[in-house]
């Protein structure tokens, strides 16, 4: 999920991965040089916890096989600060078999899932690697937001339908509003003498996207509420799996467009890059922009050298890792979803709040915190691709994809949010595609966002969800 | 609520009451020597009726009573609007001796007109000695003064009903019908070309409003769809909220505003110059000396707030007796004609501005407007309703509150592309015409607070 120009699709398609190139940015200083220049030969610090693989691999194998291990981990697990909520995770399993607190287990599954979300992203980008650009950027596109996708589907196999809506709705909401409006806004404080400019004609997709999607998610909604279907009940299930048919299909072919034209839209990206060496310091992260290798090239500055480098796993590590990565988020998402109604009313707030508000917070945390750094790094296209981006993946992709999963399953998960969060999405996606037509962004412009977000979140609050009252957990 | 270049700010701030550069400029002729030459020792025609400054005392010197005089003569009779200022006393009169409050509705509306137009200019005069960024302040806050009092009296009453639709058809007149208006004037006089305002304060106006709208939206959606937890307070409290964060916003805007005066103030001032008028004069005009001095301004200021206010009072009571009486719905009388007839100075000045292609001033006037009434206006009153117990809340109801969406995205739409012609000034009439038609045959849902209530 860095922005990598080898698997240069990524920063079109689904930057919504892209936190890992600001913790790399962070922990450079202290990883870079003992990481990258002894692969496999590093001596490993024997006293460095082990938590979670080294049970698998023989410790009696060669020296070489365990400080493969031991470097791995030390790569993925310890390189980013916010690993230090990792041990939530078992903590949360911990309480909950030895307490009924579904409160506690609820907020610390939720942290712990945090980390894990953002290693998986990190998995994914180094795999990316190896796949080439085509492969890597499907991938990105994919389990870009794949730890949403994966608490929704454990909320459809409970039944929870109405939870699966909520919290991609609030996922939505709270990456074009709160992320995007903590973008601007940081990035318009450092940057208050000038306007930051991005690039129009991509976020202007993204909002037609949107759009899109709302419409796609409106229709169901309206005919239900005008009590107009043909056949009530069975109606609005039957568009809303069609609709989501083609919205898949629509997203395909949006991931084609990208595919297909990513030349074209690389070349003003390498020319900004090359012309402006105040404002953008691209050129120290990104030399890649410049060389258009596959291989990881030439070294340029001090920082940018890490883009071009060799991934710091290998293939069959991020393969593992991915796996491992998604099986501790399955296991994480089961507590989460089991505990949504308790913790609901141990803390007295409705579970729509939590689903819309809280879930997507704390779970795109990571996500949030890249885009405001690129944002104060005045590489606003990026900032852009993280939050826009990941809405129109979750609008487009993500939940069209649940009501198919639901298909599948015999759930019948459909496409009618129902009426106030179809109309919180509808005026939300028409008054951000209206900020972002124009191009440019300042410090107002963040505020109004977050501001927004601050009445939608209150608006949540004082919501009472008639259907998700009634939800329980199916067996 | 001059177009002045010392109170730079003004002119991006709050353009609502610009209305005093066109009523001068019309008198300019017959006033503008006599009085910029001889400040205070103007000679006083005896002849000249006093009205409203009695208060003054005649005893003292010659000087102060010829400068009361003149500033009377600057203040009262430099507009040709104030003729219908005897109409505020005529309506007292009319609602002493007879009972028909449809009369004294009409008067008060009149009365007040000139009012709120004279309340503006004071504004302005006051402007020149608190400098750019108070002045900015004020005119921000004051813009809209007389629509704020009238709200406050009916609130007061318990008429919460009333204050929404009156702010609402503030809005609605200002997007539709004064820009309308000003598009087609404009257009019409230069139909050769394209009339060109500056997209980026349009634009952010429009974010705003669209904002402002969000704010509305949730409680009327909270409350349609039956969803609140608390049914009533609910959605109370969530507009309190919203009220309390659109300050907030508004506050931003200011200090964004004003913060970035000086860059936004460049293009402007170039393209004044690029029209190609006859700006020599007119920056003369504007960079003269304000025309009373601070303290007649602000006592001015105050005496024009209390007659107003006292006029609000008249009419908001007898808004219900009007409706009656007229057979029309009091949400066509609130949102369509106390808008109107309200609104009519700074309709007619960004008519002006917009026929001498400063379309960027006629813009201010109206959008400018609306923003400030739908971000600051609507909270304002909520907080008010708040800390004097009435149950304010920005549930506008479905119908009013849809209406002000479908009209802001209009809106918001036409005006992205920084051009104007007639024919986008028609449509924006004409849209006005389908909105009032609508509210005609609106019959609004009786509530609880309709009627006046008692010890006001």
């Amino acid at each position: 999920m860095d922005y990598k120009l080898q698997v240069g699709v990524q920063s079109h398609l689904e930057m919504g991965s892209l936190e890992d190139r600001s913790m790399q940015d962070l922990h450079d200083e202290c990883l870079h040089s003992p990481e990258t220049d002894a692969r496999k030969n590093q001596t490993t610090y024997s006293n460095e916890p082990l938590p979670f693989s080294d049970g698998r691999l023989p410790a009696g194998c060669n020296n070489m096989i365990g400080h493969g291990v031991y470097r791995s981990i030390k790569t993925v697990v310890f390189s980013n600060k916010l690993n230090l909520l990792m041990p939530f995770g078992p903590l949360a399993i911990l309480v909950h078999k030895l307490t009924a607190h579904n409160g506690w287990v609820f907020f610390l599954s939720l942290l712990g899932i945090t980390p894990l979300a953002e290693r998986l992203g990190y998995a994914t980008e180094q795999l990316a690697f190896y796949t080439g650009p085509t492969i890597g950027g499907l991938l990105n596109a994919t389990f870009g937001n794949a730890t949403e996708l994966i608490i929704s589907i454990y909320a459809l196999k409970s039944g929870m339908t109405r939870v699966v809506q909520l919290s991609l709705l609030g996922s939505i909401l709270s990456n074009m509003l709160l992320v995007l409006g903590c973008a601007f806004f940081c990035g318009g404080l450092v940057y208050h003498r000038k306007e930051q400019v991005f690039n129009k004609a991509t976020a202007i997709v993204n909002s037609g996207l949107l759009l899109m999607a709302v419409m796609g998610l409106l229709f169901p909604a309206v005919l239900h509420y005008t009590h107009t279907e043909r056949q009530y009940g069975k109606s609005e299930l039957s568009l809303s799996r069609f609709s989501s048919c083609v919205m898949l299909v629509a997203y395909a072919a949006y991931l084609v467009f990208q595919l297909k034209g990513q030349n074209d839209l690389y070349a003003p990206i390498n020319e900004e890059n090359l012309d402006d060496d105040d404002d953008d310091d691209d050129d120290d992260d990104d030399d890649d922009d410049d060389d258009d290798d596959g291989g990881g090239g030439g070294g340029g500055g001090g920082g940018g050298g890490d883009d071009d480098e060799a991934p710091e796993i290998s293939k069959w590590e991020s393969g593992i890792w991915l796996v491992i990565l998604t099986a501790w988020i399955s296991i994480l998402s089961d507590y989460l979803v089991d505990t949504i109604q308790g913790a609901s009313e141990a803390w007295d707030v409705s579970i729509a709040f939590i689903s819309v508000i809280l879930l997507p917070i704390i779970g795109n945390a990571a996500e949030h915190a890249s885009a405001i750094m690129f944002a104060m790094k005045d590489k606003l296209d990026i900032s852009l691709g993280v939050a826009i981006g990941s809405s129109t993946q979750i609008s487009m992709f993500g939940i069209p994809f649940c009501v198919v999963i639901g298909w599948m399953m015999g759930q019948e998960m459909d496409l009618n949010f129902q009426l106030f969060e179809t109309a919180t999405l509808f005026i939300t996606v028409i008054v951000v595609a209206f900020f972002l037509q124009e191009g440019t962004s300042n410090y107002f412009k963040g505020l109004m966002l977050i501001l927004a977000y601050l009445i939608v979140a209150a608006s949540f609050f004082a919501h009472e969800d008639p259907t998700s009252a009634n939800e329980k957990k199916q067996p």
